[in-house]
């Protein structure tokens, strides 16, 4: 039988393989993705808030889509545990204030599998092929140029590039030889619990806050903080996403009894957190338990960051490239970043006939010169936490906290964010238009229960339109474009000093937003308003562009066309 | 047919994995890593080797594989299709 031959393919449907192959398909590549799962997303396990910067800087069909959110975040709420029985408790809270939040969101939270069946029906509806239920267990190799890849039933698939977006284990990676094997240390174990949960309490108790606790280890409460690991829970739709995570081993390599200890700590956590006992626990119900491993603290090691991720004909991408983030926790915006810029690597190799490692070697620039993504892979806030437990000071143990996950965050998330922001612009002012209609379209949708384009179809019944405001919108849009572009151009250049602004202004800057928390009530009548303006538009009017209005339609790929 | 477990919720495991963890008892010592880090419970150590237990509950995380310091776990994905699943993730 003939051997099945592609331009691309894609290995994974996590989140990061569908963006890669929808951009390969869109530019009339033939691309086949590899899905070793029945459905895409069902073997990937992750509280997961995929934070803002993923959706205005990532993918454009996730930022003019729709995709399935379970709730909007509006900032984090630190519980630093002293002494949970004496009840010494102090909060560190981050959170952007009302009116403007939860419309303007901090991120969103999501389920892995309709996020990324979701992204994959993207993908295939732009002309990718999808075939799952397929492990790739080999390369086909040829003089040391990689040319395709071998299923586990045998069959050989052969491609001129591969885009590998495996996930963490990168077990082909390491086969292919382009990489090695992350030692435990590298490696966070996610305990994650999933907790049904009605509605109205998840809005009384948690509104749109993620809660994350952290203790002294005497606790027992949180998996042990010397180490750099704490326990946070995610608000959803009718559910409570629940996690503590732990790495495998620590820097001079034992490796901790986490079957004992997660056991322990979620009893102790659940059983003697006065808000999670005596709010939570009596009207929750535990729907599920799972884990995974997270490769979260591989950027923080010059040798395992400058492995290479690109060899003769293949590019990893995402997790398998060790991209996550290791101060968030968080891996999708950098999965989203980097399949892009493995995609558009991917194009540019085919169209100049040349996928050698000298010529994919521009992938790698593309990835160390990416702002945000070597922001979120170095970033050693969750890290230094470990310091805090050593020197057990309650004082550094609050300020670190308050740098990496409360207002701090600022001083150091400040450039790279700014720089995104205006390299945005700058490439296009009417970009505003899209983020704008994005805040109110995730918050539309996911207040009407319509993520996709047919429930849109249904949920616009008698709604009202917003094309007269959008209209105005778009006018101010346009109108100030040329001012906003000289700006972007302007400033652009000058965004390194953010984050050392930031640094003198942040005693400000937290009374402004601790103000800001302050005087809600009187914002009230607003925040009301705002929330029913844009919950009662129709969802139709929201989308970005019309040639988004025919997503629902499956298309031919211009490959298949030709 | 589907395989559920009481003690962990919300997951199922289909088809036949086969066996995909390995251990090789030539290079194991049994130091026990893999059993502290497994929470589905795959392992046991008989006569100071670890062996495979059941892989009944395995949700393929693979940190047995990375703990082993005598590289004595050798770990590969089950085929296509098999293994856990969970629309809680």
């Amino acid at each position: 039988m003939a051997r099945r031959e592609y331009d691309v393919i894609v290995i994974g449907a996590g989140f990061g393989g569908p963006v890669a192959a929808k951009k390969c398909a869109d530019a009339g590549l033939r691309t086949l993705m590899l899905e070793r799962s029945e459905n895409p997303g069902e073997k990937v396990i992750s509280g997961l808030t995929i934070p803002v910067y993923g959706f205005l800087f990532g993918p454009s069909f996730i930022r003019d889509g729709n995709p399935p959110i379970e709730r909007p975040v509006d900032g984090i709420r630190n519980y630093v545990i002293y002494d949970v029985k004496s009840g010494d408790i102090e909060i560190v809270e981050l959170r952007i204030p009302r009116p403007v939040s939860p419309i303007i969101a901090f991120g969103y939270n999501a389920y892995c599998k309709p996020f990324c069946t979701w992204e994959a029906q993207q993908a295939v509806r732009a002309g990718a092929e999808l075939l799952t239920c397929t492990t790739v267990v080999d390369v086909i190799k040829n003089d040391g140029r990689i040319e395709g890849v071998v299923t586990e039933k045998g069959e050989e698939i052969g491609a001129k590039i591969v885009i590998n977006c495996e996930g963490s284990q990168g077990l082909l990676a390491i086969k292919a030889g382009v990489r090695e094997k992350y030692p435990p240390q590298a490696i966070s174990l996610a305990d994650t619990y999933d907790y049904e949960c009605p509605r109205e309490v998840i809005d009384e108790v948690f509104g749109h806050s993620l809660r994350f606790c952290w203790a002294f280890d005497e606790q027992k409460l949180a998996p042990p903080l010397g180490h750099g690991n704490g326990l946070m829970s995610w608000p959803y739709k009718n559910s409570i996403h629940w996690m503590q995570d732990q790495c495998l081993a620590f820097n001079d390599g034992q490796v901790p009894n986490l079957r004992r200890l997660f056991d322990e700590y979620h009893e102790n956590i659940t059983g003697q957190l006065p808000w999670w006992r005596d709010e939570i626990a009596p009207r929750v119900r535990l729907r599920a338990r799972m884990w995974e491993g997270f490769g979260i603290y591989v950027g923080l090691d010059d040798r395992l960051r400058n492995m290479p991720n690109y060899t003769h004909g293949m590019i990893l991408a995402g997790d398998v490239a060790g991209l996550e983030s290791t101060g968030l926790c968080d891996g999708v915006p950098t999965a989203w970043f980097s399949a892009e810029i493995a995609a558009d690597t991917a194009i540019e190799a085919i169209s100049a006939n040349d996928t050698s490692a000298a010529f994919l070697e521009r992938y790698e620039r593309r990835i160390r010169a990416h702002r945000i993504i070597q922001w979120a892979i170095t970033c050693r806030g969750r890290w230094n936490l470990r310091k805090a437990q050593e020197s057990h000071d309650r004082k550094d143990l609050k300020s670190k906290i308050n740098y990496q996950f409360g207002p701090g965050i600022l001083t150091h998330a400040g450039t790279p964010l700014v720089n995104g922001i205006l390299s945005a612009v700058r490439k296009n002012p009417l970009v505003l238009k899209k983020w704008v209609r994005m805040f109110l379209r995730y918050y539309n949708c996911w207040e009407n229960d319509c993520a996709d384009q047919e429930t849109i179809e249904d949920g616009r019944k008698k709604r009202r339109s917003l094309a007269l405001d959008l209209l105005i919108l778009d006018a101010m849009v346009i109108l100030f474009s040329p001012v906003n572009w000289i700006l972007a151009c302007l400033l652009e250049p000058l965004s390194g000093v953010v984050n050392p602004l930031v640094r003198f202004l942040l005693p400000l800057i937290e009374l402004a937003l601790r103000a800001g928390i302050k005087m809600e009530p009187l914002f009230k009548p607003v925040t009301r308003w705002t929330i029913d303006y844009v919950k009662g538009a129709d969802p139709e009017i929201l989308v970005s562009g019309s040639s988004e209005r025919s997503r629902g339609r499956p298309r031919k790929s211009r490959a298949s066309l030709s | 047919m589907a395989r559920t477990s009481d003690r962990y919720p919300g997951v199922e495991w289909v088809g036949d994995t086969g066996v995909f963890i390995h251990i090789d008892d030539k290079k194991c010592t049994g130091c026990g890593n893999c059993i502290k880090v497994c929470l589905g419970r795959c392992f046991e150590v008989e006569r100071k080797l670890a062996r495979i237990r059941s892989l009944a509950e395995c949700m393929e995380c693979a940190s047995c594989w990375y703990v082993c310091g005598e590289g004595a776990i050798s770990f590969r994905w089950p085929p296509g299709g098999a293994g856990y699943r969970s629309d809680w993730g």
